[in-house]
């Protein structure tokens, strides 16, 4: 509310100055005067350089024109309490111009104090600032379309006798949600489980389990709408989790009514335990095909410090059989950590479910990752590495890279 | 864009921002050109007094950017003038500004008030070392050399981390000065040098030299060198300190390796709870070693030769001397196949005592715990450089202890062209920190061009020592 006032005033003060300058208020206040005492006696002389004269100073003397109604501002509260103190500190950084947002609540105070280093505070303050912006286009894109689809319905009221042609109703969507909720119950008593291992809560900050959820809803749509869905499974999850609260703002009403099994147990209670194969990239073991008879376990876990061997270990711990993705031997991969996102693997598992077809699958791959499949032409992948390293390493690493790639790829046809 | 030569008019400045791409930001972007050429202030009041016509105020980020332009510049004046200003228009500026004005202030006659706007800084935050560097160097200059030494300790206390240039000053600064409790202090400074394994430059290595010389009635003399492998000076023939940690920091370093290295915060990311105990039942059944061999590591070193040979060639060239040798490896080198001979492993296994690792176990962390078991004179062969897990290590004192410690008992293997297989780099005999025995001191320093990464140590040294 202060910093509103504060605002306001400013505002106030700023608008109210061209007025003053355009009525030729300030003229009489103050500078013109030298020149005015200068330019009797000079007059005929320089009347030329009259008009380049030029008061240097002249800002200072606005700026501390105007002081008065902002002092006032700053006694009305001189005891500041820490939240207050933070919010004036964003409120001069944004004025200073860096990434920062425009409006901040207490609850993003709070979290911003709570940062441990300037660091972290900058990079939070940049974070907020950034999906402020998204947020602002979004509204701006969705005004605009609205006005557009107004005027288009404007447009067609004018012509009065175009007659709806359909034969159905315009209820598709609905009808769709009820399809796809038919195939995805019915997954629940016939389909292959699919499990998430909710236990990484505590290898996460909080901004990686929001991400984390929202991954996992991706995933949970994809599978609803697909051909043959998996039959989900959410082990170790515990209520009122921050997994569980980030799930309930993400879904709302809708958490309760979701075809998905969630429980506390973990997935070894639930399945025998030679039908488990945990999936990881760190994994020694990599898939060969997807079996239709085993219980496939993704660790719903977003690592942006790259921790390797965590969901590594949970397997090791529980002695289960392990798997990574070929991703090597179909792939040539350029750049990007191995461990894919969570609705990627929910699509290459879908995909590999329904085809069989790794190349197929792979395709879910983010295409900045790699820069072709195995098995296409020579020239054809030579070309496409060398603009990747051109654009990446610019032309002195060309020859080394080319070295390298040979290197790769007979090590690959070794392999095959 | 680029800014012009003389102050403009206003309807000059109007005309250019008109034909500015964006003119929303024209300001700032002129503005900051300026910065760049460093152009004359005169030019930046100009734009801003066309401003303060148009719009009746003056940005915060615009006077800012001004600011840095007189700060860069060295006017005073102007600075205090920006600061009157924006102390009357905002109840708080933020560190931007305060540092610009700290450091344009502290190098000007008004060096105090940058000391007063220090001081606010602190109610509200920890200032950044660049602030307190300013501010120690105007004090050094003034002489003033008790205030720079409580800022120095100051910032210490707030866990900031002062660059060489700001410790250099002090001993730049204290030259010829007779004063005990001064000499404590630059003692100090060089006791922090050495707790912290930092190396100095050729140019503060220097300064240091010529405060030592000019200590009244004291006769210290400096002498540039170079310290062979045995570990004596040649100029004073006197032996540098080794590497051996204290039995405490002994006793902690290993407690912190199992418990952080290991362990970690899940046993099973590196090894296996089992795996773990049948390997200290290993350890302890055959204790003492004399050296631990990473072997897969060593086995590596040849890319042309068989990797079981490389390895073999190794406990080879160490099995000397009765020495006992553990080599660390993983479980796939026992299956007969093209690179792990399966005659030549047990022929190995009769020279050298072996344990074998889970194919998905980290052997290092083995290779770490093995030796800090064995005692102090036990060494490890490993080309690596260890610094993801010195990575692991929770706070900066073990780490230190870890680093001296690596450094007096890792020996380096290298592939040598002609004769011999390998060349053996041999763990370091004394230990690379300043170092002082009351009447002499030696400290470790870096020439200034040459690039030092973490793990390796200078070699040129300053001896000094004082001539009775």
């Amino acid at each position: 509310m202060q910093a509103m006032n504060t605002l306001l005033k400013n505002f106030a003060k700023c608008s109210a100055f061209p007025f003053a300058v355009q009525h030729g208020m300030k003229k009489d206040l103050f500078p013109l005067r030298r020149t005015l005492i200068l330019s009797p006696c000079l007059k005929e002389a320089s009347s030329h350089s009259a008009s380049e004269k030029l008061d240097l100073d002249e800002w200072k003397k606005v700026m501390k024109s105007g002081v008065q109604e902002a002092s006032e501002g700053v006694s009305e509260h001189k005891e500041l309490s820490t939240v207050a103190a933070a919010r004036e500190a964003v409120e001069m950084w944004r004025l200073a111009g860096r990434s920062v947002p425009e409006n901040i609540s207490d609850d993003q105070l709070k979290t911003l104090m709570e940062c441990p280093s300037k660091a972290s505070k900058k990079k939070y303050l940049k974070f907020l600032y950034l999906k402020e912006l998204y947020k602002k286009n979004d509204k701006r894109k969705m005004e605009e379309k609205r006005e557009r689809r107004l005027q288009a319905q404007a447009e067609r009221e004018s012509k009065p006798d175009d007659v709806k042609r359909n034969s159905f109703i315009c209820s598709w969507a609905s009808a769709m949600d009820k399809a796809h909720n038919w195939r995805v119950a019915q997954s629940m008593i016939f389909g292959q489980p699919l499990v998430f291992d909710m236990s990484f809560e505590n290898d996460m900050s909080p901004r990686e389990v929001t991400n984390t959820v929202r991954q996992i809803v991706f995933s949970e749509s994809c599978n609803r709408k697909s051909m043959d869905p998996f039959h989900i499974h959410f082990c170790n999850f515990q209520d009122n989790s921050q997994y569980h609260r980030e799930f309930i703002k993400q879904y709302r009403e809708a958490w309760d009514k979701l075809l998905i099994t969630v429980t506390e147990q973990c997935y070894t209670e639930v399945f025998p335990k030679n039908k488990i194969i945990y999936l990881t990239a760190d994994s020694p073991k990599v898939m060969k095909t997807f079996e239709h008879d085993k219980v496939y376990i993704i660790g719903s876990m977003v690592d942006k410090s790259i921790k390797t061997g965590v969901s590594l270990a949970r397997a090791k711990r529980l002695g289960l059989e392990t798997a990574s993705l070929p991703l090597e031997k179909y792939l040539f991969w350029t750049s990007g950590a191995k461990n894919l996102t969570l609705d990627q693997m929910m699509h290459i598992l879908l995909t590999l479910k329904d085809t069989g077809d790794w190349r197929k699958a792979l395709e879910f791959v983010p295409k900045r990752k790699y820069c072709g499949f195995v098995g296409k032409s020579m020239t054809d992948l030579r070309k496409s590495l060398n603009v990747v390293n051109t654009l990446k390493l610019g032309k002195g690493g060309q020859e080394a890279q080319k070295r390298q790639f040979a290197k790769n790829y007979s090590k690959k046809l070794i392999h095959e | 864009v680029q800014p012009p030569e003389k102050p403009l008019q206003a309807e000059e400045w109007k005309r250019l921002r008109e034909n500015f791409q964006s003119p929303e930001i024209f300001e700032e972007v002129m503005l900051n050109s300026m910065i760049r050429c460093n152009s004359h202030v005169d030019v930046a009041k100009s734009l801003l007094t066309c401003v303060a016509k148009s719009d009746g105020d003056v940005g915060y980020n615009l006077l800012i950017k001004y600011l840095a332009l007189c700060v860069q510049q060295q006017k005073t004046s102007e600075i205090c003038d920006v600061y009157d200003i924006m102390k009357m228009r905002f109840k708080t500026l933020e560190s931007g500004a305060y540092n610009l004005l700290i450091r344009g202030l502290s190098n000007s006659d008004k060096w105090r008030m940058a000391l007063t706007i220090l001081e606010d800084v602190k109610k509200v935050m920890t200032p950044p070392r660049t602030s307190y560097e300013s501010c120690i160097k105007a004090a050094t200059q003034h002489q003033e050399m008790n205030l720079a030494c409580e800022l120095y300790h100051d910032m210490l206390a707030k866990d900031l981390v002062p660059t060489l240039d700001v410790l250099q000053v002090f001993f730049d600064f204290s030259r010829g000065m007779k004063d005990a409790e001064l000499k404590k202090q630059l003692f100090g400074i060089l006791l922090y040098l050495r707790d912290n394994q930092i190396y100095p430059h050729g140019m503060f290595m220097r300064s240091i030299k010529l405060w030592f010389e000019s200590i009244p009635g004291e006769n210290w003399r400096g002498h540039i060198t170079n310290i062979k492998h045995s570990g004596k000076c040649p100029v004073c023939h006197h032996q540098l300190e080794d590497s051996n940690l204290t039995e405490e920091e002994y006793h902690i370093l290993k407690e912190r390796i199992t418990a952080d290295v290991i362990h970690g915060r899940d046993t099973f990311r590196k090894t296996t709870p089992q795996e773990f105990e049948a390997f200290q039942a290993f350890v302890e059944d055959r204790l003492p070693f004399d050296i631990v061999i990473d072997g897969l590591n060593v086995s590596h070193i040849k890319a042309k030769k068989m990797q079981c040979e490389n390895l073999f060639h190794a406990i080879n060239c160490l099995a000397k001397e009765n020495a006992r040798l553990l080599v660390l490896g993983r479980k796939h080198m026992l299956f007969n196949s093209s690179n792990w001979n399966r005659e030549v492993m047990k022929e190995m296994q009769n020279k050298a005592d072996f344990f074998f690792a889970d194919n998905i176990s980290e052997d290092d962390a083995f290779l770490l715990y093995a030796t800090l078991k064995s005692g102090k004179h036990c060494r490890f062969v490993t080309r690596d450089f260890l610094r993801d897990h010195k990575a692991c290590l929770s706070d900066s004192l073990t780490r230190h202890l870890f680093r001296k410690w690596q450094r007096g008992h890792q020996i380096m293997v290298f592939p040598s062209a002609e004769g011999k297989p390998f060349n053996f780099l041999p763990a370091f005999n004394y230990d690379c920190v300043v170092q002082t025995t009351g009447d002499t001191w030696h400290i470790p320093y870096k020439d200034t061009f040459e690039e030092k990464y973490s793990y390796q140590v200078p070699r040129k040294w300053l001896c000094l020592q004082r001539k009775q």
